[in-house]
């Protein structure tokens, strides 16, 4: 059960002046109840690897299935597609439009076709797990903070249920506490079960959290794998575009002093690492 | 579900073309010529002169004849739409009925000659814009409107704001298609059922785009007040026009080939 990618290709305008080459032979796998970080310089293919996993972009060459199901055109089989995957774009806030923030969160289980009874018990779950309450459910959204209205552009996607939930770039132009919140509300929601795809250039917020990091390079999977695994690689090739974290490179110089410290993000693990290794 | 990828109505093609270079006043008023003289002609000469003088400019143009057409794709539903009403609604001698649905002779006629000038009209003012940048077209209108800056008519703002919304026009694409995308994402059905059912359906598209335009608006505003923009009077010109022989000579022939055309056109359906 999972989200299978494999040698995927995106064209944007084949045949015409503007043809792009965004993805060029992606392979990667995306689990339920695991954080998937995709990584990658602006431009790499990052979002357009998004709307693959949901259907809203088609493959020009290679496949991708969801729970075993490939998906390809024609409407029902991509409208099944669509509900399994919840697709928070950038910037989600901007797709509000209803005059309720209720109403805005059942819109897409009204499109699937949920029983009242069931959207309004799904409506009332995202909402609270985005922890926005009951008092703000008939206030229209256009009134809200940003941040708030970014939770509520995610519970709107939460609401239809979906097994794995893609988001692009979600923490973009949030403050430091918005973005703490957000991360967390995802860590719940990996504990729930959900599959969890995190687009970002962000190496620090990756690194941390992610399972497993996918990293792209002109539309190539350039790199695949555990954390750590990722790190003794960033260390050792520059790859465009992405930042090292300071920590790790804190670590990689001590590593290079001859310290046996590990290769880690977590300043907490290093400091004890450096304790331990001065300490014979 | 289709995208809006392919909208290339009038949109600029940078060749290096001796229709490129013309000044932008000679080719708008040329291009006013040129529409006024289809409006003039009624019968096939003078459409089929029209038809040849427009080939010709379109290989001085160096762009292809494909493009051209697919530019015009747009319309041309509307086209035929026109053509078709004034196919069945025209009253004179019947050539051919069957029920209600009554094909006249007169009928025949206007259908071709409406679409046919239609036709004409959206291909001469298409290949303007093709051939000529916004900012050029902006700048020239700007200049033809100038005299009337003495009677307060805002020349220059107006010329601004079309270059803007020109240049507006694909981020604007850009964006519906972005918002599309999210909103079939979160299961949004667009392209099913009639019209109404589909206007309906367009509103979570309609008012998110609403509010991003206006909020781009007013950024903008913001931005180029911030860099002191206070309107046309006093501003520094980076490439003023410059009107040459070739633009006279190239006016000239416009304006004799109109004058020529519906005359002849006169006299032989005389
Ligand atoms: N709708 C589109 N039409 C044409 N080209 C596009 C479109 N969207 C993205 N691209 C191109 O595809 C490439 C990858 O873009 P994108 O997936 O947005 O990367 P990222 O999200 O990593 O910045 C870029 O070169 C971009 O210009
Ligand atoms: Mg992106």
């Amino acid at each position: 059960m999972s989200i299978a990618v494999r040698d995927l290709v995106h064209v944007y305008h084949p045949g015409t002046p503007l043809e792009t080459k965004a993805l060029d032979g992606v392979t990667f796998e995306a689990a339920k109840g695991i954080w998937v970080a995709v990584v990658g310089h602006t431009g790499s293919g990052k979002s357009t690897l998004a709307q693959h996993l949901n259907g809203l972009l088609l493959p020009s060459g290679g496949s991708v299935s969801i729970d075993g199901v490939t998906i390809r055109s024609g409407e029902d089989s991509l409208r099944v597609v669509r509900q399994k995957v919840g697709l928070v774009f950038q910037y989600p806030e901007q797709q509000l439009f209803e005059e309720t923030v209720f109403q805005e969160v059942a819109f897409g289980p009204k499109n699937w076709g949920f029983p009242p009874d069931e959207i309004k018990y799904e409506v009332e779950k995202s909402l609270s797990q985005v922890g926005i309450g009951p008092e703000f459910f008939g206030v229209n959204p256009f009134r809200l903070s940003g941040g708030q209205k970014r939770r509520v552009a995610i519970a709107s996607v939460l609401s239809s249920r979906p097994d794995y939930l893609v988001l692009d770039e979600p923490t973009a132009g949030l403050d430091s506490a918005g973005k703490r919140q957000l991360l967390a509300l995802l860590l719940d929601l990996k504990a729930l079960g959900k599959g969890i795809v995190h687009v970002t250039h962000d190496m620090d917020l990756a690194l941390g959290l992610a399972d497993i990091v996918l990293v792209l390079d002109e539309g190539k999977s350039l790199l695949w794998g555990p954390p750590e695994l990722i790190l003794g690689e960033l260390l050792e090739h520059d790859i465009r575009g992405l930042v090292i974290p300071p920590m790790v490179r804190f670590a990689g110089k001590l590593r290079d002093l001859g310290f046996e410290v590990p290769l880690t993000w977590d300043p907490v693990r290093l400091a004890d690492a450096i304790c331990r290794s001065r300490r014979p | 579900m289709k995208f809006l990828n392919n909208m290339t109505l009038g949109q600029y093609v940078p060749v290096d073309s001796s229709i490129h270079s013309l000044d932008p006043r000679c080719k708008i008023i040329a291009t006013i010529v040129c529409l006024t003289g289809v409006f003039l002609v009624s019968g096939p000469y003078g459409f089929l002169s029209w038809g040849l003088f427009f080939a010709l400019m379109v290989m001085l143009s160096r762009l292809s004849g494909g493009l051209i057409l697919s530019t015009s794709r747009p319309v041309w539903i509307l086209i035929a739409f026109t053509s078709i009403i004034h196919l069945f609604f025209t009253q004179g001698t019947p050539v051919f009925s069957w029920g209600i649905l009554k094909i006249t002779h007169e009928g025949l006629e206007m259908a071709a000659r409406m679409g046919l000038r239609l036709l004409m009209l959206v291909l001469f003012a298409g290949f303007l814009t093709l051939t000529t940048s916004p900012t050029e077209l902006a700048d020239g209108l700007e200049s033809l409107f100038s005299p009337l800056k003495r009677f307060g008519f805002p020349a220059h703002e107006l010329a601004m704001m079309m270059t803007i919304a020109l240049r507006f026009i694909p981020t604007l694409l850009n964006e519906t298609e972005r918002i599309m995308k999210a909103q079939i994402a979160r299961g949004a059905d667009l392209d099913r059922g009639g019209p109404l059912r589909r206007l309906r359906a367009f509103m979570p598209v309609l008012v998110p785009l609403f509010v991003i335009v206006f909020q781009r608006a007013d950024d903008l505003a913001t931005a180029m007040e911030a860099r002191n923009y206070t309107g046309g009077e006093g501003r520094t010109r980076m490439y003023p026009l410059r009107w040459s022989i070739a633009d006279t000579a190239t006016l000239m022939l416009t304006v004799l080939f109109a004058v020529a055309v519906t005359l002849l056109e006169k006299r032989l359906m005389a």
